[in-house]
């Protein structure tokens, strides 16, 4: 039977009952606008955690001397030339930041705190958080401002402010405490309270003359584009051999595994809603094929084959399933754009930046992920006619006819 | 007993109905002036389109009339709520269908019995009038299987039982015998006769079938939605 | 023959339903038991999966709040008025010999103790790394703390003149079992407090901010180097049998009127009272939807049962059955086909429930990779959330049972001539 007729009739059957399948459509709209729109809020939240990982100081990729991680301090440095700059060769480079990263405890004379005391070059920092991060006061002029900028949330907590002196005290390269003032140049309000409880600048230059070493702990390295990452990974191990070169999943663990999660979790979400839908859909295609037992009987008669029955079912729930699809698809995408900047999370906002998240979650959604659950729709819709067919084609001609 | 004691029982002055078919106007009943009265069996009958079963469909409360007055045991219908029309066929109007239409979960005794509930019959009255009924129609034995497992004429007579059974003023059958046999809508029409002679249950049919016009005692031809032969048989 | 009046009878009961009316609704699922099971399999579904998927987290949310309050926050703990926002050393609680006994004496708790602590900077030999100095009263934590037990080298504070440090400070101060530590801050009035401590022992608990950060020494000898009084402190730490009462609890025990504040684990780790707040609200707009398509489908499900019973209702409006009694007999299949429902999904999650409860149920990542902080334990146990499920089906009762709105509608509308006439 030419699929031409097969095709048309599937849609006429399903415009005979316009009320059920509208019914039917409806739920499928449901199902795949609430799917697109929570898998793109999922990836939003996957991409502003990746997003915070690289702006933490982190970047895609960092060069740290051996044994860094475990024991972060200033003996673990390496040398580099201060123009130093990435090959020509790598793509996609954004910016890179040579920084000293020590611990330090820091004093007002109400109180004491641990913190990680950064020295940067603020010329190289427009890839971290600290270009973007709202201050009040100055910011560091060059290398050799010997400053300090502090977290608002630090300040409040030292019960100090602009222009004001602390004392800082860290290990020097030599092995012994150095103690030496500060003067607040300015108080950055970073997204979350923690990186502001945690992070102090000052100019690279004075915190090498500092702990007495003209050396450097850390190169971060920005890219614009993730896909690149991997040239640049390798360029580096070829260019420090003896450092550790590390990409931020290596150094965020905890964000490298939501991303898995997150991946997981879209699927999660689309077998679960599809799940809902199935039952609903089977429903009204056995129905469908229940109530024209005699018609189908009647062109079994006359000579239609089993396959020709199984097509025009398969063909009636795929043809149902692809305007669902489709209209799904677009009720997402609109709801997306009703969202607007994003949805505030700010009531959960302690437990959304404990995952490294902001408070206003933007939907990303991404082609590919649309495209994948237009797919497995309609999969699913050919799956769920199968039972159907098979009821079909059970259908003996001279039975259907006698009732 | 009040009101009705000239003993008609149906009462349609003037009747007229008129359907829009596609925007074209059909008139199913032209200004007809129709009388019943108690203890008659009447057969309408007439061919397609003439009329018939929309007259029985307006004193059987199923339809309302655009011109006329149509009274059925001295209540004009007429301007009776959709509610007040149901009551009026729960309690008066018993109907016997062309497709039996007996519902096809509950058995035999249970279908009749259905009606009384609605009516609020107590379960141990129902449960006997209902035997009664059943085993007066020769189907006794029968009261326990589902339609599903009756014959047409057997399905047939549960329908008459489930009908009667509320001891209705007017039992309203249309086409009863269009699903049957000839040798059992002989023996149904015997049955309704002898419910006519016997009970003197009034009995109106609609029916193109000529040995259902030849059980009745009157007969009345309708043509174009005009009574064209009134004539006792 | 029965007397016959002109007047309509309206029996009181005409409108009403038949008593078997129950009887006969369910004799009409089965009528089509195929769709039945498919129309209760979804309904089912959406109950199951709500509330085994609550379940699951439940099982995830009370090891994480179990083990939070376990290992070092407790259940509840009674601070200054301003300590929680501005934890200041000057921040103490006084006279707490006294108010540990009033707390100690109340139904349900288990224990009450008193913590003192303060930034440090904590030194061995030539490093130095900032720290939370804490004094605790060892005797008390070692009963029910976590972290009194999460022992990785030596052994828990036993006496005077002792340190207790996580495993990674030891590790970035280069110490071990038997080192001598010091311990650098500024002391209540102003001054250099100073502690000299040997390390008893180092614990490792998996969460990197506290094996990182926390310096345990008793609290006798943190009072004498920060300049506390004896009977100061700045947090009584509260352990009690049922975790949701520990506020009440803790309540009840410091007493309105007392310049104290009261604070219950979720006040504590608002993080992980946000983050189960957060997945919950996920899981509830899941089930939103999820209502709204099997909602769909039982509309569509009564639609096509309607349109397959014309005749019959056209029957049952012809002999006198009013609408809404013929709806009352839909409603009484719809509530049928519901219970069908709860009683599959309620059974189907019931059963897996109590199975994982059982054997456990594999993470698929190792979660303190992921959260080290939040010291959740590589398999979940579930619980069955009996409100949850009970929020489910109501929900998919009003469900059900709204769905009956369009084809009441059709009802209401239905010719009856027309109606019995589309069996012919």
């Amino acid at each position: 039977m030419p699929i031409k007729l097969l095709f048309q009739m599937s849609v006429r059957n399903i415009l005979r009952h316009r009320r059920r399948n509208g019914m039917m459509l409806a739920a499928v709209v449901v199902a795949v606008a609430a799917v697109v729109m929570m898998n793109s809020l999922i990836r939003g939240m996957q991409q502003d955690m990746a997003d915070a990982a690289v702006e933490n100081l982190v970047g895609h990729v960092k060069v740290l001397a051996p044994g860094y991680r475990d024991d972060p301090g200033i003996q673990k440095n390496f040398e580099l030339a201060s123009d130093w700059r990435p090959p020509d060769g790598v793509p996609e480079v954004a910016g890179w930041a040579m920084r000293v990263r020590v611990p330090a405890v820091i004093m007002s004379e109400r109180g004491t705190r641990g913190i990680q005391f950064v020295g940067v070059n603020p010329q190289q920092e427009g890839i971290s958080f600290l270009s973007s991060a709202h201050m009040t006061g100055e910011s560091l002029k060059d290398a050799s401002d010997g400053r300090i900028i502090i977290g608002q949330a630090l300040a409040e907590q030292l019960e100090t402010g602009l222009g004001r002196r602390l004392v800082i005290i860290t290990q020097g390269a030599d092995g012994l405490n150095r103690e030496a003032g500060f003067r607040i140049a300015g108080l950055y309000d970073a997204d979350g309270e923690g990186m502001e409880k945690f992070f102090v600048f000052t100019g690279v230059g004075a915190l090498q003359k500092m702990v007495g070493a003209d050396v450097f702990t850390e190169l971060s390295i920005r890219l614009h584009q993730e896909p690149a990452l991997f040239v640049l990974k390798e360029t580096l191990v070829e260019l420090f051999t003896g450092l550790e070169v590390l990409d931020w999943r290596e150094l965020e663990p905890q964000a490298a595994a939501m991303f898995i999660f997150a991946d997981a979790a879209v699927l999660i979400w689309f077998f679960v809603m599809m799940g809902a839908l199935v039952f609903g859909l089977v429903n009204t295609l056995v129905t469908s094929v229940m109530e024209r037992i005699r018609e189908l009987g009647m062109l079994r008669a006359v000579g239609m084959r089993p396959r020709s029955v199984v097509a025009q079912v398969v063909i009636e729930s795929s043809v149902l399933m692809l305007i669902g699809v489709a209209a799904g698809i677009a009720g997402g995408l609109a709801g997306i754009l009703a969202m607007g900047d994003g949805l505030d999370l700010s009531a959960w906002s302690e437990g959304v930046q404990s995952f490294g998240m902001r408070t206003l979650l933007r939907p990303v959604p991404l082609a590919d992920d649309v495209l994948l659950i237009a797919f497995l729709s309609l999969g699913l819709g050919v799956v769920a006619s199968l039972y159907p067919a098979w009821r079909a084609i059970k259908i003996k001609p001279l039975e259907a006819l006698r009732r | 007993m009040s009101g009705v004691s000239n003993g008609v029982v149906v009462d349609c002055a003037g009747v007229s109905r008129t359907y829009q078919e596609d925007a074209v106007p059909v008139h199913a009943l032209r200004s007809v002036d129709f009388e019943f009265s108690r203890g008659d069996f009447v057969s309408l009958s007439g061919p397609s389109g003439s009329g018939k079963s929309t007259l029985l469909n307006l004193i059987g409360g199923l339809d309302r009339a655009d011109a006329g007055t149509i009274s059925v045991d001295g209540v004009v219908v007429d301007g009776l709520s959709e509610s007040e029309l149901s009551d009026m066929r729960l309690h008066k109007i018993g109907f016997v269908f062309q497709s039996y239409n007996l519902i096809p979960v509950l058995s035999a005794q249970e279908n009749v019995e259905f009606i009384m509930q609605l009516q609020g019959v107590a379960p141990a009255e129902r449960a006997e009038r209902a035997v009664e009924t059943l085993a007066s129609l020769g189907i006794g034995e029968l009261a326990h299987r589902r339609p599903g497992e009756l014959s047409g004429g057997q399905q047939q007579r549960v329908a008459i039982a489930r009908a009667i059974v509320t001891h209705p003023v007017l039992l309203l059958a249309d086409e009863p015998s269009a699903n049957l046999d000839s040798a059992t809508t002989e023996e149904l029409l015997k049955l309704l006769r002898r419910l006519n002679d016997d009970r003197g249950i009034s009995i109106l049919t609609a029916t193109h079938d000529p040995m259902v016009m030849g059980y009745a005692k009157r007969r009345v031809v309708l043509r174009d939605g005009a009574i064209v032969e009134d004539s006792a048989n | 023959m029965a007397e016959i009046s002109a007047e309509i009878p309206t029996s009181r009961r005409s409108a009403g339903l038949p008593a078997s009316v129950l009887a006969i609704a369910w004799r009409n699922l089965w009528r089509n038991p195929r769709r039945t099971w498919l129309m209760a399999g979804s309904i089912g579904f959406a109950i199951w999966m709500l509330s085994f998927s609550f379940a699951l987290q439940k099982g995830a949310f009370d090891v994480m709040t179990d083990n939070g309050a376990q290992l070092w926050i407790g259940h509840a703990q009674i601070q200054h008025p301003d300590f929680e926002d501005e934890p200041l050393l000057e921040n103490v609680i006084a006279d707490v010999p006294h108010l540990r006994r009033a707390v100690e004496a109340l139904d349900g708790v288990l224990t009450a103790a008193p913590r003192a602590e303060a930034a440090a900077l904590v030194s061995a030999g030539e490093r130095s790394f900032g720290a939370l100095a804490v004094g605790v009263e060892a005797a008390a934590e070692a009963q029910w703390s976590g972290l009194a037990g999460a022992v990785a080298a030596g052994r828990y504070l036993d006496g005077p003149g002792q340190a207790f440090v996580g495993a990674a400070m030891a590790r970035n101060l280069g110490i071990s079992v038997g080192d001598e530590l010091v311990m650098l801050g500024t002391a209540k009035e102003g001054g250099v407090a100073a502690a000299v401590a040997e390390v008893a022992g180092v614990f490792s608990t998996g969460s990197a901010a506290l094996d990182r950060s926390l310096a345990l020494i008793p609290i006798a000898d943190f009072r004498s180097a920060w300049n506390l009084a004896p009977d100061e402190a700045h947090r009584l730490v509260v352990v009690v049998d049922d975790v949701g009462e520990a506020l009440d609890t803790a309540q009840a025990a410091a007493g309105a009127a007392a310049p104290w504040r009261v604070l219950d684990w979720q006040a504590l780790m608002p993080e992980i009272k946000q983050f189960i707040d957060l997945k919950l609200a996920g899981l509830y707009f899941l089930f939103a939807i999820i209502a709204i398509i099997v909602t769909f489908s039982v509309v569509n499900a009564f639609l096509m049962t309607l349109f397959e019973r014309t005749a019959e209702f056209g029957m049952l409006k012809a002999i006198g059955m009013r609408p809404g009694s013929i709806l009352g007999q839909l409603q009484c299949e719809a509530l049928l086909l519901w219970v069908l429902g709860v009683l599959l999904g309620v059974g189907v999650a019931l059963g897996l429930v109590l199975w994982l409860e059982a054997v456990g149920m594999p993470m698929p990542i190792d979660p303190n990779e992921v959260m080290p902080g939040l010291n959740m334990p590589d398999r979940i146990h579930p619980s069955m959330g009996w409100g949850v499920a009970s929020v489910a089906c109501l929900t998919l009762l009003a469900g059900t049972q709204l769905a009956l709105l369009v084809p009441a509608v059709r009802l209401r509308r239905l010719n009856c001539v027309e109606a019995l006439r589309t069996q012919e």
